[in-house]
């Protein structure tokens, strides 16, 4: 559905858009080098072990941030500048907003188990509590899609499959995809950027294969019956 | 590849400077303009019971169900292609129903491929439907070509249409509404005109068996449309086997148009819902989207707040997206089998009905050889 926002201020969202899609011009392949796609398919659960440490990651971003604002205002020793403070104000790299993107790093990435369906041209990943994420790929481009609370894209990005939405009010959220080599590892790297944080913060969430427990029984849903199952022989 | 990608990025400052109207982007499965809805109509019947001559048999072709050939394109057109499927083949039966009803016409039947040579025959391509429109493009022309409609028809669903009562439909006046115009059109045709066209059908039926025997009874005038040159006798004896082979290749297409009708009443539970379901979540979706543009932010940007309410309103309108996805994979599991299982049942007909048609015609060509004294055509 081709809807642009309405009442939303967009002139940020418009050169978010622009920075975003200009960039894809400069550094990217949009598409796996192979001209193969690679095969996400299967259910998986995140491994808390190997995943991020929200907090680690928090102060490393916090350092990072502030070695920043050390190199800058001893670059300009004679100038105020507020804008780099990790301050508790509302400015520019705030603690709020610099917490806030972790926060919101941490609620997109909850869910603890995907069920991934590929086919030739589509991929569809199920998130456990929220909408999943889909993709369709015919040739070599960002798929992308205006809805009137943000406009996607998604593509491959070599043999990597990316998910990105433009959020209004300077948010954009990307998911970066990747396949072990042995098949059974897949690493979600989600990255969350606000136009108030000079940062971005980068959350990954590993996640391990899983074959989920055969109950002998296939549902499948319909509309005038709802869930209808049968047992597997029977079908 | 650079300007693939400056064209996207035009392509969405474009989409920044301005948004379409809700209206323009709901009906956006079709580029063709859309037409006035037909409102409120009343299905006209004709006055009297209608002379033998103005009973036209009716061919409906299954319609065309309009999916764009780029797949890629789908989903942003909000099309499900195996609904569009089963569509093709239920609203030309529902259609059947209608101008049954009207008992103005002779035989009506849902074809599964064009005739040229019916009396009357109904070509469809469907534009827009789901739970709130219906827009069909129909185009009716008669043996001789001459053409009846050629335009598109919408209607709109009102709260008041669902549920679906059982044997109505949503959208029972854009039927009406071309019933009428079939009946408006038929009585501003004479007695000659109409018995012309039951001529030009039965001749170019016969032509299509025997090309040598019926050559020259049909032409074409300046506008290409067919007239009938001259008729064979009455008593004509080829021309009562003719007519003897015609009915009995109606028996087979009879056969086919009861398996459109187990379709229809297989799937008219379910499509009603479908649409009915469709038709509510796009209204909740709407009103929801309404709601959020005139939601009061929370805290200030760049806070988790403001990010939060950004993110659950873009995520909600995702999950809205994908129930429908859902209730489409519904309308698929329950309803794609009927269609393959009546569409393999047609296959099979019409298989049979082609060597039927070659065995007559052969049987045909070498009783009109014998009968003639000309050497019988290859």
């Amino acid at each position: 559905m081709m809807i642009t926002p309405k009442k939303h201020p967009l002139s940020l969202f418009c050169l978010l858009a622009c920075i975003f899609l200009s960039s894809l011009s400069h550094g990217q392949k949009l598409q796996n080098r192979n001209g193969k796609t690679v095969d996400f398919s299967g259910h998986w659960e995140m491994d808390y072990a190997d995943s991020d440490n929200i907090q680690a990651r928090l102060d490393t971003m916090v350092r990072e941030l502030q070695r920043r604002a050390a190199r800058q205002s001893n670059g300009n020793m004679n100038r105020s500048n507020s804008s780099m403070s990790m301050g508790s104000g509302s400015g520019y790299n705030s603690g709020p907003s610099v917490i806030g993107l972790a926060q919101m790093a941490d609620m997109i990435t909850q869910s603890q188990l995907l069920e991934v369906t590929q086919s030739d041209h589509e991929i569809k990943v199920k998130r456990e509590q929220t909408f999943a994420l889909s993709c369709e790929f015919y040739g070599d481009y960002f798929q992308t899609v205006e809805t009137p609370f943000g406009n996607e894209s998604c593509g491959w990005d070599s043999h990597q499959m990316l998910f990105r939405i433009l959020l209004p009010e300077g948010v954009s959220i990307q998911h970066r995809f990747t396949l072990g080599p042995s098949g059974e590892r897949l690493n979600v790297a989600t990255t969350v950027v606000s136009d108030r944080v000079s940062y971005p913060f980068t959350l990954n969430r590993v996640y391990n294969r899983f074959e989920p427990g055969k109950s002998g029984i296939s549902c499948e849903v319909t509309l005038t019956r709802g869930k209808v199952c049968t047992t597997e022989g029977s079908k | 590849m650079r300007s693939l990608l400056l064209a996207g990025i035009l392509a969405l400052l474009w989409g920044c400077s301005g948004s379409p109207d809700k209206n323009e982007a709901s009906s956006s499965q079709s580029s063709e303009p859309q037409t006035v809805a037909v409102g409120d109509v009343n299905l006209r019947l004709p006055s009297g019971v209608p002379a033998e001559y103005a009973l036209l048999d009716i061919g409906l072709v299954i319609f065309d169900p309009g999916i764009p050939k780029d797949p890629a394109s789908l989903s942003k057109l909000g099309i499900f292609p195996e609904i569009r499927k089963a569509e093709a083949r239920y609203l030309p039966y529902l259609l059947r129903r209608v101008l049954v009803d009207t008992q103005a016409w002779g035989a009506v039947r849902v074809l599964p491929k064009p005739d040229a040579t019916a009396e009357l025959q109904l070509t469809g391509k469907i534009l827009v439907s789901d739970g709130s429109r219906l827009s069909v493009h129909i185009r009716a022309n008669d043996a001789s070509g001459r053409v009846w409609l050629d335009r598109a028809y919408t209607d709109v669903a009102r709260t008041q249409d669902y549920p679906v009562a059982l044997g109505g439909d949503p959208y029972i006046d854009l039927y009406r509404k071309i019933s009428n115009d079939l009946l408006d059109f038929r009585e501003k045709l004479s007695q000659d005109e109409l018995a012309r066209i039951r001529d030009v059908s039965l001749l170019q039926y016969a032509a299509s068996l025997s090309p040598d025997a019926f050559a020259g009874f049909v032409t074409p005038d300046e506008e290409g449309n067919l007239v009938v040159r001259r008729l064979p006798a009455e008593d004509d004896p080829m021309l009562g086997r003719v007519q003897r082979i015609k009915n009995q290749e109606y028996l087979f297409i009879d056969n086919a148009d009861e398996q459109y009708q187990e379709l229809y009443d297989r799937m008219t539970p379910t499509y009603n819902l479908w649409r009915q379901n469709g038709r509510e979540l796009a209204i909740y979706k709407e009103e929801y989207e309404e709601r959020v543009a005139n939601k009061e932010r929370e805290g200030r940007r760049g806070t988790f707040a403001a990010m939060q309410q950004t993110y659950n309103a873009y995520s909600r309108s995702k999950e809205h997206d994908q129930d429908l996805d859902e209730l489409a994979q519904g309308f698929n599991n329950e309803v794609a089998p009927t269609v393959m299982e009546v569409e393999g049942k047609v296959f099979r007909l019409n298989g049979s009905l082609e060597s039927q048609y070659n065995e007559w015609r052969a049987i045909l060509r070498s009783i009109f050889a014998l009968e003639t004294g000309l050497p019988p055509v290859e």
